[in-house]
């Protein structure tokens, strides 16, 4: 029997999915739900001065008010809470978008009339909201869970010094927003002093945390369900201010109440990527081997958080070069807090591979010959293996598939008709972290299989691979067993973030149908009625719910026969910590631009990775097609606005910050070097970030190939080409 | 006020419902219907897409006192008891579905889509959905799952 792991099956939640069947956070129904909507400040920074919220509580069927005059009083929780403050606490405004006031009502529309008819004066102070706003104000901060904020690998200067060529150039990135389709939501419910929240978490088990730290309450008074995620992209990783406060709110009125953050809303609540500026450095030999590589980056941080996410693993992690220096300043803003967005890795990489384009036109050498030959799997913090990651063979297998022999390096060399064709190729690289997590699984007397972890499906397909992974373990057709997540009830796991479900669950999934298949064989060869009857459980191997003796086949049972002969369902459990990994892959983009208009369509797009060992070849391919539009989306059109005087965002909304749409989607190929990754019980690796965070410099690459116009600060938005 | 609905083929009645109140409010969390999803509020996404008499439309965006008298058939109404309607069980074979959070939406504009133009073009087909946006699949896959439906539909095997 072919394995399930790797089979492409389709999702075991797509029926749910199709049918509106699924239950997402605001789809909860709990009979007598009250609706709070959440009233916002109108200032970056200052102070309130006043609010009056007299007509807000004549409005018919207005439960409450909340200001910070009235909120309950709530404790700051320590990191990894983003925020630094809880609002509503004190008068302080640090950005604009902060809660100023939490209306609970009978109804949404009574809510947010309510809401509206708060009168909140302000003394305003100036707000800085951009990089340019705060020259010399970026500072060094103090190292974070990543390490320190500065890495320095041989002699900087000196390896610049010997070059024989080089390139020194500013490239930056706009704020840019997750934008899941589901906006965030809570629906927090009380009986008696035990809390159930309904939310929309990329982490089930920080919800818990969190909460319990803000509301002071103990963490198993508290139960987090998250049954699916309308998508999350690191925006719903952390827990924000808005859950701690509708926890607070229905706690204090004794009543549920549910809040939905409105798409403007999810601009100010839940975190975005950092403006982001970074100059690079790099020299190479005549041959091409790099003698530097100097990171010099500089991101937003706000008035209350200097934890930095857009960090430079890349600098050190893909390409060995005996002289590096990286380093990660910040700036303090009157912006929210930023936080990580799919691929916090990806900034600081699009410059580099952005400055290697530039370096090989500069050397005289093919941009795939230029990063083999500078490509490593140690790591130069420690001199060890990175462990698999076979960029090589990545850059072998898209390259080939994409046709880049082909390639006439001279810009402008390439037309179809009046359009300029442009290819381009960048690495791309993201590293995973580790988590621990833990597995239930039952066999019941049917033969029918039960799984339990509290982890998550953010829309990458957890249930299905866990299905998969248990069903192979145990020697089971997939619908015989099913997968349950979601639920803190179940044993723990980590976050869905940092690419880290994956490579962390499938360890403790595997482990504990392991135990249970074994369970079960133990059963069979101590029981007189099973024709395994003392046999050597070792010999014994399970398929398709069948038990078999290896070397004589005839001799077998059934999971349904022992189980059910034992009288009373088999349990086991499985605990697994994960080994932080680094995944690398190529990606290779051809564009087409239209000289006279400047408008930049990617029109085709072949990319590589290693994964390790294939879980779903359907669910993995989906990773690398999401991953490729959100590079488009990152290259040509996703900017978030800020205006610099009111210092708010000017295109809070999907018709101003342009998703990319289906019009937008190139055609894409997709490749896995398909190796299993001996740290892992089941070879997988974290992969969901990789994808990205090359794309955007491939397509820059393109652009300049295409034209013969570098273009440095992104979005390439049609202005610049022209 | 009243409002007097036909949905997915059952007679129903809302009470209370506020003059400005959106179909898509009404459906959600007054009368049980939670498959069409709120992502925007402004007409932007196509995650409420339903039927209005059998013309799509953006659930966020029409006033729930429109509806009065009428009909409306949202994703809940496409399949029949466990039977999935071709456009549905394409969107699962296809992978087109992901977190799944539009797929209520783009299932309704592609069911639309099918009952218009049997055998779309590829354009016909982006320019249909070009109102459902989806931040998790890259299109490719949805577009697969529209044209596997319609070369089911044309084959009629699977017509209903
Ligand atoms: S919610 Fe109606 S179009 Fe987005
Ligand atoms: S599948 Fe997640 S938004 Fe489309």
């Amino acid at each position: 029997m072919s394995p399930l792991i790797g089979r492409a099956v389709p999702r075991v939640d797509g029926h749910a999915k199709v049918t509106g069947g699924a239950r997402y956070a605001a789809d909860t129904h709990v009979p007598g739900v009250t609706y709070g909507t959440l009233a916002t400040s109108t200032i970056a920074r200052g102070t309130i001065t006043t609010i009056d919220t007299t007509l807000a509580q004549a409005v018919p069927g207005v439960i409450a008010v909340f200001t910070h005059l009235t909120m309950p009083r709530l404790v700051t929780p320590p990191s990894p809470y983003p925020k630094g403050f809880v609002p509503l606490q004190d008068a302080t405004i640090h950005h604009n978008g902060q809660p100023v006031a939490y209306v609970v009502a009978q109804t949404l529309e009574q809510a947010q009339e309510a809401a509206a008819l708060i009168d909140v004066r302000y003394h305003a102070e100036p707000a800085k909201v951009a990089i340019d706003d705060a020259p010399g104000e970026e500072f060094l901060p103090p190292p974070g869970p990543e390490g320190p904020q500065e890495f320095v690998h041989g002699d900087p200067a000196a390896g610049l010094a010997n070059a024989h060529k080089k390139v020194d150039a500013t490239y930056s990135s706009p704020v840019h927003h997750h934008n899941p389709i589901e906006t965030s939501a809570t629906v927090a419910v009380w009986d008696g002093d035990q809390l159930t929240l309904h939310e929309s978490t990329q982490s089930i088990s920080l919800t818990q945390q969190i909460v319990a730290q803000a509301l002071s309450v103990p963490q198993n008074t508290i139960r987090v369900l998250t049954p699916f995620l309308g998508g999350g992209f690191g925006s719903k990783a952390p827990v924000w201010p808005h859950t701690l406060l509708t926890a607070a709110v229905a706690r204090q009125l004794r009543k549920p109440v549910k809040l939905v953050l409105t798409r403007a809303q999810m601009y100010t609540s839940s975190g975005h990527r950092a403006e982001f500026r970074q100059q690079v450095t790099v020299g190479a030999a005549k041959d091409g081997t790099l003698t530097a590589i100097v990171n010099i980056s500089n991101q937003q941080l706000s008035r209350t958080e200097q934890r930095v996410f857009n960090t430079s693993e890349s600098s050190w992690m893909v390409y060995g070069c005996p002289n590096i220096h990286a380093k990660q300043l910040g700036v303090r803003l009157d912006l929210p807090t930023p936080h990580f967005m799919r691929s916090p890795e990806g900034p600081a990489l699009v410059g580099l591979e952005m400055a290697l384009d530039e370096l090989s036109y500069e050397l005289g050498m093919d941009p795939v010959a230029l990063r083999l030959k500078n490509y490593t799997d140690l790591n130069p913090e420690n001199g060890q293996k990175i462990g698999n990651q076979n960029l090589p063979e990545c850059l072998k297998l898209a390259g080939d598939a994409f046709g880049w022999s082909r390639r006439n390096p001279t810009p402008r060399s390439m037309r179809d008709g009046n359009e300029l064709i442009g290819w381009g190729m960048a690495t791309e690289a993201h590293s995973y972290h580790a988590r621990a997590s833990s597995a239930w699984v039952q066999i019941d007397t049917d033969g029918h299989a039960l799984a339990r972890c509290g982890t998550q499906d953010i829309g990458t397909g957890t249930y299905t691979v866990m299905t998969q992974v248990t069903a192979e373990a145990l020697g089971m057709p997939m619908n015989s067993v099913r997968f349950e997540l979601g639920d803190t009830n179940f044993p723990a796991a980590g976050f869905s973030a940092a690419s880290v479900t994956v490579s962390s669950v499938s360890g403790s999934v595997d482990k504990a149908a392991r135990a249970a298949r074994d369970a079960v064989i133990a059963l069979a060869v101590a029981d007189p009625h099973s024709p395994l009857h003392g046999a050597a459980p070792d010999r014994i191997v399970t398929e398709h719910g069948f038990l078999f003796l290896t070397d004589d086949r005839t001799r077998r049972d059934s999971y349904q026969g022992v189980v059910s002969r034992h009288g009373k369902p088999v349990e086991a459990t499985g605990s697994f910590l994960n080994v932080p990994g680094y995944t690398t892959g190529a990606s290779f983009i051809e564009v087409r631009v239209d000289p006279w208009l400047g408008r930049v369509r990617v029109t085709r797009a072949v990319a590589a990775y290693d994964i390790g060992r294939v879980m779903n070849h359907r669910t993995a391919r989906s990773q690398v097609l999401g991953g490729m539009i959100w590079g488009v989306g990152y290259a040509l059109t996703e900017h978030t606005m800020i205006d610099r005087h009111t210092a708010r965002i000017v295109n809070p909304n999907l018709s101003g910050y342009l998703v990319p749409v289906n019009a937008d989607a190139p055609k894409i190929e997709a490749f896995f070097v398909d190796k299993p990754d001996p740290t892992s019980p089941v070879g997988a690796k974290g992969f969901g970030e990789a994808p990205i965070t090359g794309v955007p410099a491939a397509i820059s690459n393109a652009i300049y190939h295409a034209t013969g116009r570098r273009i440095r600060d992104l979005p390439i938005t049609q202005d610049k080409l022209l | 006020m009243r409002v007097n609905v036909t949905i997915n083929g059952d007679q129903r009645q809302a009470d209370d419902v506020w003059e400005g109140e959106s179909l898509l409010y009404m459906l959600r969390e007054r009368l049980g219907l939670p498959g069409s999803k709120n992502a925007c509020e402004q007409g932007e996404c196509g995650s409420c897409t339903v039927y209005l008499d059998d013309v799509p439309v953006c659930a966020c965006l029409v006033a729930a006192g429109q509806c009065q008298g009428r009909e409306v058939r949202t994703v809940e109404g496409l399949a029949a008891g466990d039977d999935l309607d071709p456009v549905q069980r394409s969107f699962v074979e296809a992978g087109a579905v992901q977190c799944g959070f539009c797929t209520p939406g783009l299932v309704v504009a592609a069911h639309d889509l099918l009952r218009r133009v049997p055998e779309p073009s590829d354009p016909e087909i982006r320019e249909a959905l070009a109102g459902n946006l989806c931040r998790c699949t890259g299109y490719e896959k949805i577009l697969d799952a529209v044209r596997l439906a319609a070369t089911r539909q044309a084959s009629g095997a699977e017509a209903r």
